[in-house]
């Protein structure tokens, strides 16, 4: 019986310490590490979009809640006036969500860059959207205050990928999604910008 | 205390045609110069420049194996030749010489030696050395490049890429009696099906190699590509033509046989050859690799153990 | 005779190196050797959560009953492998990325239980830190040494760690990558020579 009472008392010793001590590491290193993922996943994509920005983009993010999401925007700086901004949307594609980062200037409203973030599309298919440049820059110049986005098949002006038309869709779903997430939170956006205006 | 005659025996199914490893060696080499002379005519010095040095690369790995791992030496047998100059022949002319270096080295010593030598190998020698290299450098085997500075009197494109990529009514301009006559580019001794065929059957009348596994292998690739052939002609070559390109006469006269890695019982050896034969057109035709000679013989030497089971009663066993 | 604490240590450089000798945690050895970084980085976060793994271990070896000890040791094995994990991820991203799954099965590397099990439980804390290190050490230098090999003929490359990076290409204009080296059956093949060698200089 002794024994028995201490094998439960020695397991159930050690499993909470551990417990404890991998709440207390996560909680430590959980800002660095979604700044790294930042970096390291949707890094190359800002920068691209927010390409000529006097600023580090990934260093001035801010957050606003929407709904039940939290939404990271990234700001990019031109001529010393905070006047871009970058956030990322999904649309739903051929293998799951497409993360869609699309860059947007806040005077004119215009869509001024776009790339795929996350995807998983099938590789030399709809995996040709993240890879074929040409595809994500007929966004450019579309207005962040349309109501949606479609592919040519369906009406609209975006010419999609030759056998991947699925991705193609769920690109402009995501497009149209950051449409809508656009128009509601602009105010709160163009609050939050100012104080990077300096 | 007396001395005890030993008779140890090992296990059977055993195989013995009467004739020495050696003699067996000097027969194949001496025959495959019959398929190798043609190729050197067709592209001069430096198809003999490989086939010499990768006959000689692989006797100097056997014998630096010798020497590493303390066995008699063993390349009076002839068996490091055999494997250098079947290994030279599904190489291109062009083939430089680390290549050709390293892939006697994974033969010789990485597909037989480390097993323990000859009739240890679990693979052919050949077949294994020759998809690591093609694995690696696979544009040093493109044959279209890599013979792209030759001018030939026919068509100066390796026909199984063209049946591949364009379908088999792009390979019909190529006859079967050229194909034949080693009208096509290839391997340097692979391609003139006449010398080949009649190596075979020298070698199968002389019982160095076992004709149910050679005839069962074609049979294999003939029926196989005769079905793909009926159910859409446009897409999938004649069994001819299939029969006559790559390396299938050499997988099936040089190949396959081999004797370690081969079953013994008639009807085993007659699956094994059927199931080359047909794996080979299945890679051609709907996998993604031009030729899958090679990796349709790595198949069926791995399948050998089984194929092995199937085997008469024994008398009075059982009831 | 009891060894001393140097012998403790050098034991796992040499007479019982990891993946060679004792031929263990041959999963890691063989996935993740593609090139000399991942080795290292794999070698290094394994040492690790051998030293911590067996202080803690030995530490507790009077109170873990032994009927739950194999429970015990995987519950603090599976602490210090998650914590590596998120360190990694926090500080080395881009390395997290290309070990990827390896991380989290190091809970499973036969080396750790295999020493926590055969020593730690066994010994007093400072011959078991001799002991963990000795073979993380070991460990590390194998699949660094492994990695090498194969990337140098497999990629043509060397990357020493992050940007640091030398091309074969650069000494030998005329060198095409053996790319054979970096799939999977060359690694089999390259771990099969490497026991080779080191069995011959060993037998001496």
């Amino acid at each position: 019986m002794n024994e028995m009472v201490k094998m439960v008392v020695v397991l159930t010793v050690l499993s909470a310490a551990s417990g404890g001590v991998l709440a207390g590491v996560k909680k430590g290193t959980a800002s660095q590490i979604e700044a790294q993922q930042l970096t390291f996943v949707k890094g190359p994509a800002i920068k691209s979009i927010l390409a000529g920005s006097a600023n580090d983009p990934i260093s001035d993010r801010f957050k606003i809640a929407d709904g039940e999401l939290e939404r990271n925007f990234f700001v990019g700086k031109m001529n010393g006036k905070a006047s871009n901004i970058a956030f990322e949307s999904y649309g739903k594609g051929f293998g799951g969500d497409i993360g869609f980062m699309v860059g947007v200037n806040l005077a004119s409203g215009k869509v001024i860059g776009a790339a795929v973030t996350t995807h998983s599309e099938t590789p030399g298919m709809g995996a040709r959207a993240k890879d074929d440049p040409a595809f994500a820059a007929q966004f450019k110049g579309v207005s962040i205050r349309d109501k949606e986005i479609k592919v040519s098949k369906d009406g609209g002006k975006i010419t999609a990928i030759s056998g991947a038309t699925i991705t193609s869709r769920g690109v402009c779903a995501a497009v149209t999604n950051a449409m809508a997430t656009y128009q509601k939170l602009e105010p709160q956006i163009k609050e939050h910008i100012k104080q990077f205006d300096k | 205390m007396h001395n005890t005659l030993k008779l140890t025996v090992s296990h059977a199914p055993f195989w013995h045609n009467g004739s020495s490893i050696s003699s067996k060696s000097r027969n194949i080499l001496l025959v495959s110069l019959l398929a190798v002379v043609p190729g050197c005519y067709q592209y001069g010095m430096a198809a003999v420049g490989v086939v010499t040095l990768s006959i000689a690369s692989a006797i100097i790995w056997e014998l630096a194996i010798n020497f590493i791992s303390r066995r008699p030496i063993s390349v009076g047998d002839g068996n490091a030749a055999v494997i250098g100059m079947i290994f030279a022949m599904m190489l291109p002319a062009t083939t430089p010489w680390w290549a050709v270096v390293t892939g006697t080295f994974f033969a010789v010593v990485i597909g037989k030696e480390i097993f323990g030598g000859i009739g240890a190998n679990p693979f052919n020698p050949v077949a294994l050395a020759m998809t690591i290299v093609m694995l690696s450098w696979g544009d040093l085997f493109d044959f279209n490049a890599a013979l792209v500075n030759y001018s030939f009197d026919f068509k100066g494109v390796y026909p199984l890429v063209m049946s591949k990529s364009f379908g088999a009514s792009a390979v019909e301009s190529f006859g079967m009696i050229d194909l034949l006559m080693g009208k096509q580019i290839g391997g340097l001794g692979a391609t003139f099906g006449i010398g080949l065929i009649i190596a075979g059957v020298y070698l199968m009348l002389r019982g160095f190699i076992r004709w149910e596994i050679s005839v069962s292998f074609i049979a294999g690739i003939f029926i196989t590509a005769f079905f793909f052939n009926l159910m859409k002609p446009e897409l999938y070559a004649s069994p001819g033509f299939h029969l006559l390109t790559g390396y299938t006469l050499i997988a099936a006269f040089f190949l396959a046989p081999e004797d370690a890695t081969s079953p013994v019982n008639f009807i085993p050896m007659l699956i094994y050859g059927f199931l080359g034969g047909l794996l080979t057109v299945m890679v051609r035709n709907i996998g993604v690799h031009v030729d899958g000679v090679l990796y349709a013989v790595l198949m069926i030497n791995l399948v050998h153990p089984l194929v092995d089971k199937i085997r008469p009663k024994a008398i009075g066993k059982g009831v | 005779m009891p060894k001393t604490l140097v012998q403790e240590f050098t034991k796992g450089l040499w007479d019982e190196i990891p993946p060679f000798r004792l031929v263990l945690g041959l999963c890691p050895t063989l996935g993740v050797t593609t090139s000399m970084e991942n080795g290292l980085g794999m070698g290094l976060a394994t040492t690790f959560v051998l030293v911590f793994g067996n202080i803690l271990i030995s530490m507790l070896r009077n109170i873990i009953p032994s009927q739950v000890r194999i429970a015990c040791f995987i519950i603090v094995i599976a602490t210090f492998v998650t914590v590596v994990e998120l360190v990694m991820q926090a500080y080395t991203y881009a390395l997290f990325l290309k070990l990827g799954v390896f991380i989290p099965l190091i809970v499973v590397n036969c080396i750790i239980l295999g020493r926590a099990e055969a020593f730690a439980c066994k010994n007093t804390i400072i011959y078991s830190i001799a002991d963990g290190l000795g073979m993380g050490i070991g460990f590390t230098l194998s699949l660094g040494a492994l990695g090498a090999i194969r990337e140098v003929l497999g990629s043509g490359s060397l990357t020493v760690w992050g940007d640091l990076s030398y091309s074969v290409a650069s000494v030998f204009p005329s060198f095409q990558p053996f790319t054979f080296l970096v799939r999977a059956p060359g690694a089999f093949i390259c771990l099969g020579l490497m026991l080779c060698v080191l069995n011959a200089i060993g037998k001496k």
